[in-house]
């Protein structure tokens, strides 16, 4: 979960060679690289060195030669479009897993800790069944003949039975599910921290409740709601089952595709080229999280004074 | 959702205006009680504008209770709150137009400081002119003008509460309420804040109802002080009267410490009472209406107590303890033929102190002892 890690603090601006040898000369700093070696090193031959390898091949032509054929064969046709599929579910997962998620930490920071407690299990709980299970039983109640579509006809709600699986509702459907937990956690997280007289304090000086939650609740949430917001994102980016099995031919994402590609056309490279794809599509999102927080910095940072 | 209005706005020089008109805040019969504990008990006053008010209490008192019903924060269960004519008991707090200053200052962390002090002007859809010139008066008479473009974080504690206090008073609500606003600085920021306080308060004869525990800091900032006990109010009056003539056995011993000596009234007159005191010696104190030979305890403060000459004071012993505190020295005295626990103490100038062991005479002035019917706790 590189991407809840801190930015690291920049201290007063030495030159870059200088700062080098001046953090080799401190004793803590030595004794720090010597502890990290083992990790750096399992890093190295299971992270670094796959990746480089996947690399590698996603360059390599049928002929063995250096080419870019495999890149540009994932941004045509259909393959482009299962790329902009695969950035549009996972856009839409993120936004809904965001409010859902919203809504049930904020509900749950209000409660006392031990219902809190309660409903964090029940939130959580799920999770440790595995998601294949899990969306098995999506399956069940979303089918055209499942739970929800029997009780809504049984209601003689109009329109049912809705079409609720092998298509874009089922697949964020389901992706939200199993998104939810990561979301209600961080902002769950943040919510707490939030000292809750500052409402209060808002309160005495005369706003009211929309205003206290516009003005100081969102604001405080925020780099929650960023930083959840992109990991969720980051985290649909390469997932399989649920879009899999919940999906229709027009959900297919990224990992479906690499998965046909290895398994079916026993074709490594171009499923190559698509992973380093989504290598680059999650780095950019981690981008995208810096520079929403630098951004937020310097809006925030503006001053109103004259 | 308009953010405009909600709170009627008094004009700047309302605060001058009010002070000729009155009262500022009547509490009437207030009462509280927390799962069957008493926590108010039927607390009434009534606070003139422009008034500095302080509850004065140990923990448990009332006095933060009652503060957070006059703000709103919690409801009584019964009696009533009138704000500048308007009875505001039900309301809720963003309703009342109070200000509050939080002893944790409670600043917004994600605003600078100038947009905290900013933030209730915003609120009552004050013109953006208008606010540029009101925050910027504000936060130059705290002193506080280059600072505005920081983060409450980048501020030390006694910075912070000063923009807490600018918060509070930039839009000029009728009554601002302190809770121990003071209470997690250290001793020397503390001191210099209560003159700051108090400084603007009286610049701009702000009505302000201030919450402490530390007397000497009530006693610095008041016009008027409510010593509060067990959800009652002991004694409401200037910090003089306080300290001179202390009503109950509690207000003498919560502002200064005082003796209590145990006696019997021996005579009655218009200008004195004489108390026969249990260590046998006779002590005359202010006129106090009690029956001959009731049992009664004589309050005096140690600083009120002074060495005489063998013979002329109410008490003969010898000096047990000398300390000494700066400019002071606290002397403690065993009466003759008195046990530990009729110790007499005394504050005396420094270079008076006597030597431990020496025979002393003890005296004091009649219009300082005051005394209390042996049935009143406290002390």
């Amino acid at each position: 979960m590189a991407v809840l890690a801190p930015a690291p603090v920049s201290t007063a601006p030495v030159p870059g060679k200088k700062r080098l040898s001046r953090a080799l000369s401190e004793r803590r700093t030595r004794f720090g690289l010597l502890n990290a070696a083992p990790v750096v090193v399992y890093l190295l031959v299971l992270f670094v060195y796959p990746i480089f390898s996947t690399l590698m091949l996603s360059l390599k032509g049928d002929d063995g030669a250096f080419t870019l054929h495999w890149y540009a064969d994932a941004f045509k046709g259909a393959n482009l479009e299962i790329l902009l599929t695969t950035l549009r579910i996972s856009a839409e997962t993120s936004l809904l897993s965001l409010v859902v998620g919203f809504v049930l930490a904020a509900a749950v920071s209000r409660l006392k800790p031990l219902w809190a407690g309660l409903v964090m299990v029940v939130v959580v709980v799920p999770h440790f069944i595995s998601a294949l299970v899990r969306t098995y039983g999506w399956i069940i109640l979303l089918g055209e003949h499942g739970v929800v579509n029997n009780a809504l006809t049984g209601l003689h709600f109009p329109g049912a039975p809705f079409q609720l699986l092998y298509n874009e509702v089922g697949v964020v459907i389901g992706t939200t599910s199993v998104m939810l937990p990561y979301t209600v956690l961080l902002l769950y997280a943040v919510m707490k921290g939030i000292d809750r007289r500052l409402m209060a304090a808002a309160a005495s000086m005369g706003a009211g409740r929309l205003t206290i939650f516009r003005r100081v609740y969102v604001p405080l949430v925020a780099p929650g709601l960023v930083n959840a917001g992109i990991l969720c994102f980051i985290l649909c980016l390469g997932y399989y089952i649920t879009p899999a099995l919940m999906g229709g031919p027009k959900q297919t994402m990224v990992a479906s595709l690499i998965d046909t590609q290895v398994m079916k056309q026993d074709q490594w490279n171009g499923a190559s080229a698509l992973g380093i794809i989504l290598l680059l599509l999650t780095f950019a999102g981690l981008l995208l999280l810096k520079l929403l927080q630098s951004a937020g910095e310097r809006y925030r940072n503006r001053g109103t004074a004259p | 959702m308009p953010e405009t209005n909600v709170i009627p706005e008094p004009s700047l020089a309302a605060p001058a205006a009010l002070a000729g008109s009155g009262k500022a805040l009547s509490v009437r019969r207030l009462r509280k009680t927390y799962a069957g504990v008493t926590a108010v008990d039927e607390v009434s006053m009534e606070i003139a504008a422009g008034e500095f008010v302080t509850f004065l209490g140990s923990s448990g008192s009332g006095k933060t209770t009652t503060l957070m019903m006059i703000a709103g924060f919690c409801e009584p269960d019964s009696g009533s709150i009138v704000v500048g004519g308007n009875d505001v008991t039900r309301l809720a707090p963003q309703k009342r137009g109070l200000g509050f200053v939080f002893q944790q200052y409670l600043l917004f962390p994600h605003m600078t400081v100038w947009e905290n002090v900013a933030f209730p002007l915003q609120l009552r859809g004050v013109p953006k002119a208008e606010q540029r010139r009101r925050v910027g008066e504000t936060l130059e008479m705290a002193g506080l003008s280059k600072m505005a473009r920081r983060r409450p974080r980048e501020l030390s504690g006694g910075q912070q509460q000063r923009v807490a206090l600018c918060r509070a008073l930039v839009y000029r609500p009728p009554v601002i309420l302190m809770d121990e606003p003071l209470g997690a600085l250290d001793k020397k920021l503390r001191d210099q804040l209560q003159t700051e306080i108090k400084r603007i308060q009286q610049e701009l004869g702000l009505t302000v109802i201030y919450v402490t525990h530390d007397q000497e800091e009530a006693l610095v900032l008041s016009d008027r002080i409510a010593v509060m006990r067990d959800g009652r109010i002991d004694q409401f009056d200037t910090p003089q009267e306080l300290f001179e003539r202390p009503r109950t056995p509690f207000v003498a011993d919560f502002l200064g410490a005082a003796n209590f000596l145990p006696g019997r009234v021996e005579e009655q007159s218009a200008d004195h009472t004489l108390v026969r005191l249990d260590t046998g010696g006779l002590l005359k104190a202010r006129p106090q209406v009690a029956p001959d030979g009731a049992r009664v305890r004589a309050g005096v403060q140690p600083g009120r107590l002074f060495l005489c000459p063998a013979g002329d004071g109410f008490c003969t012993g010898t000096v047990e303890t000398v300390t000494y505190v700066g400019t002071l020295v606290r002397v403690t005295v065993r009466p003759a033929g008195g046990t530990a626990t009729d110790l007499v103490r005394l504050e005396l100038p420094a270079g008076r102190a006597p030597a431990l062991g020496e025979r002393v005479d003890l005296a004091a002035d009649p219009a300082n002892v005051s005394v209390f019917a042996d049935a009143e706790d406290g002390g």
